[in-house]
């Protein structure tokens, strides 16, 4: 099927989906009622915290993106219009370890707020949001297992190796203000983007057998995916609590430096000493705040995400046209003009 | 801890009978084992204990020094008191894979072997051992919103749980690798269903010890029983059959080794639960689980009204509950020799669930060491 990858670097369609997720939205119908299946807990109360945050209101970004990928491969392949099963149970063990992987940073942040409702440490306390998050992982790792694909297997496992090592690498700064680029990106791949790239990957692998193709939905997934934190970082400037559904500036008062304040501290050295002292002392969030709103930090943050984004498109391109190749392309572009 | 615990019940004598004639002490029995699998396992997840995260961990550790999170008990645990930290599971798994031997269907990997053990079984015990590991951090973490000024500054308890939940995510996502590595989805599948018992059962338990010293639920022993599958004994019963299932033994050797690990550690759980009742301590510092074995047996031949009375007894003024009195009035009542029953019952099935493996020095020290947990003085 390597006779299929185009060579163009783009094909823009003619026709623009006003909604390029109709099309996944199908496959999607009960996907949360599907995971709340999987979720098999004897105690009602563990039950109703593991389901807590599958109340349907998420965006499902994930699943969405998977399921597109999983047509656009299984097309390119032999022209086939179905997802296979085993794909929609990448979808749905993709959004179960991200909630999985939700519940621990709220634990660790301490955080009260997530998508407009009280995060479960603050409604169970932090020792049994602990035990959720651990439970809604293990009944991750039961549906993978029941794929029956050991490839499947090791490509998803590899996402929660790189979810863990993420969050240590948000422990540690850099001195160096290119290491500290770098560290910053690789822990962007690692918390965020290599779950979707890992996700695109296995159900590529899932819908069509060559290696190319796999590495082609791996480059989409994971351009995509620091794109969508670049912009997650952003927001975090831009965006009003409300609209957002959990409190601004959060980062900053994490200790955490992101593109935008790694940008602004090019034009304002003096962020040098308050990054290194992860804003800790008092009025630093503020400071650090105004500097990076006076600065370009949040454009080049925003460009640097184009130019992801310009990548995975790049990518995704090479596949053989398709209305779901069409909507995964429009996706890059929702991923930077979103607003929350 | 199994270590201390186990010990403890090595030095008696008596008890069960049927597989091993005598009894040796509980380190003898180990350090037999250790040699039987030609792997010292305290060595077991070294290689992730000495990782740079863990480093890390331990370095910003220091910083609780002084509080009281439970963090640090636990980390204190795995550097200091290395008796304690005795990797009982994984050495069960090697032991239940060596007695099982190379299957009939698999003597073309049979020169994947170490001391009769494949390679594949070796990395399942360090796995058992890493989520056992795991566990034992994440049920370190404490309640932000129910914590006193005694307990160190807020900041510092926000911190431990940082590290004890990041730590313990460490642990698993290793774990779940070396599953992964494996390459066989039915032993991913019970592993992965093995973790979600123990959560389950640690939620039960968590759910109990929030109340100490208060009146407990009502449950039977049935309900203890199951509880205590899920907290005590899943992991290691399903790591016994996958390790089964690594060697391609049939489903009937795998049942087997499922039922030896069941049952073997229901009767570890049991004496432990027994010691309070059964050694001469010295009563000052006695003190016992009322979701106990012993304690919830008593109940249930009593009657919920007459003990709720013998509770209130021992409370006494200032609600601080007397120990001793309650353990007297538990003593003569059936609750300890039923429970000391119950105990040797679970030995039984497991030794039962041996004699499906040939005899060998392996299965020998699978018997010495429910021997060693079903012995009472």
């Amino acid at each position: 099927s390597t006779s299929h990858l185009c060579s163009c670097s783009k094909t823009v369609s003619d026709e623009k989906y006003q909604d390029p997720f109709q099309l996944g939205r199908k496959d999607l119908k009960n996907l949360y009622e599907d995971i709340k299946k999987e979720l098999l807990v004897s105690t009602a109360e563990l039950k109703e915290m593991c389901d807590y945050y599958f109340d349907g209101k998420g965006k499902a970004f994930r699943p969405m993106i998977v399921v597109l990928m999983a047509r656009a491969c299984n097309i390119h392949h032999n022209n086939s219009r179905e997802v296979q099963a085993s794909q929609r149970s990448v979808a749905i063990i993709a959004e179960m370890i991200h909630t999985a992987s939700l519940v621990h940073d709220d634990v660790i942040d301490d955080a009260n707020s997530r998508r407009g409702k009280m995060t479960v440490n603050q409604i169970w306390g932090e020792r049994k949001a602990v035990l959720a998050g651990d439970f809604i992982l293990s009944a991750a790792s039961v549906a993978l297992a029941r794929i029956g694909n050991t490839t499947i297997i090791s490509v998803l496992t590899q996402v929660i190796e790189d979810l863990v090592r993420g969050e240590f690498l948000q422990l540690g700064s850099k001195e160096n203000e290119n290491e500290r680029f770098a560290h910053y990106l690789e822990k962007t791949f690692k918390k965020t983007a290599s779950l979707i790239a890992n996700s695109c990957k296995a159900v590529s692998i899932l819908g069509c057998p060559d290696p190319k193709v796999h590495e082609i939905a791996y480059q989409y997934g994971k351009n995509v995916g620091i794109a969508f934190q670049l912009i997650d970082d952003v927001l975090d400037f831009t965006s009003c609590a409300d609209h957002l559904g959990k409190p601004t500036a959060a980062d900053l008062k994490l200790g955490l430096a992101t593109g935008p304040v790694l940008f602004a501290c090019r034009q304002f050295p003096e962020m040098n000493a308050m990054i290194m002292r992860r804003f800790s002392k008092p009025g630093d969030v503020e400071r650090a705040r105004n500097y990076v709103l006076q600065s370009d930090g949040v454009q080049q943050t925003t460009y640097l995400a184009q130019r992801y984004c310009h990548e995975a498109s790049r990518e995704i391109s090479k596949l053989r046209p398709s209305p779901e190749r069409e909507a995964l392309i429009q996706l890059t572009e929702m991923v930077l003009t979103r607003d929350k | 801890m199994w270590g201390a615990l186990l010990r403890r019940g090595g030095r008696g004598a008596g008890g069960l009978r049927r597989l091993a004639s005598s009894g040796p002490p509980w380190s003898q029995v180990v350090s037999e084992a250790e040699k039987i699998v030609g792997y010292p396992t305290s060595f077991m997840s070294l290689r992730c204990l000495l990782s740079d995260e863990l480093s890390n961990i331990a370095m910003q550790v220091r910083k609780l020094v002084g509080t009281k999170h439970p963090l640090l008990d636990t980390a204190r645990g795995f550097v200091y008191d290395s008796r304690n930290n005795l990797q009982m599971r994984g050495l069960v798994v090697l032991l239940i894979s060596k007695a099982a031997g190379p299957s009939t269907a698999e003597l073309s990997f049979q020169h994947n072997m170490v001391s009769g053990i494949y390679s594949s079984q070796r990395s399942l015990a360090e796995i058992t051992e890493l989520i056992h590991t795991a566990f034992l951090v994440h049920r370190g973490i404490v309640n932000i919103g129910e914590l006193k000024s005694c307990d160190g500054p807020l900041k510092d308890m926000q911190f431990g749980n940082k590290m004890a939940v990041l730590s313990g995510d460490f642990l698993l996502a290793n774990a779940c690798t070396s599953l992964a590595q494996l390459q066989n989805t039915k032993v991913v599948e019970l592993i992965s269903s093995a973790i979600g018992d123990l959560v389950q059962g640690i939620y039960y338990e968590n759910s109990k010890s929030s109340e100490e010293n208060c009146l407990t639920d009502d449950i039977g022993i049935s309900t203890w029983k199951e509880q205590v599958y899920l907290s005590h004994s899943a992991l290691l019963a399903k790591s016994c059959q996958a390790a089964m299932e690594l060697a391609k033994h049939s489903a009937e050797i795998q049942d087997m080794a499922f039922q030896y690990g069941r049952h073997m550690s229901m009767s570890h759980k049991l004496h432990s639960d027994l010691q309070p009742f059964i050694k001469e301590c010295s009563s000052d510092t006695l003190s016992f689980s009322l979701n106990s074995a012993p304690v919830v047996l008593h109940q249930e031949f009593l009657g919920r009204e007459a003990w709720i009375k013998q509770i209130r007894e021992a409370q006494g003024k200032g609600n601080i509950m007397d120990y001793k009195k309650l353990r007297e009035a538990i003593k003569a009542g059936k609750g300890v020799t039923s429970a000391i029953d119950l105990c040797r019952c679970h030995g039984n099935r497991a030794l039962a669930a041996l004699e499906r493996f040939p005899p060998s020095e392996a299965r020998a020290a699978l018997a010495n060491i429910v021997c060693a947990v079903t012995r009472f003085p």
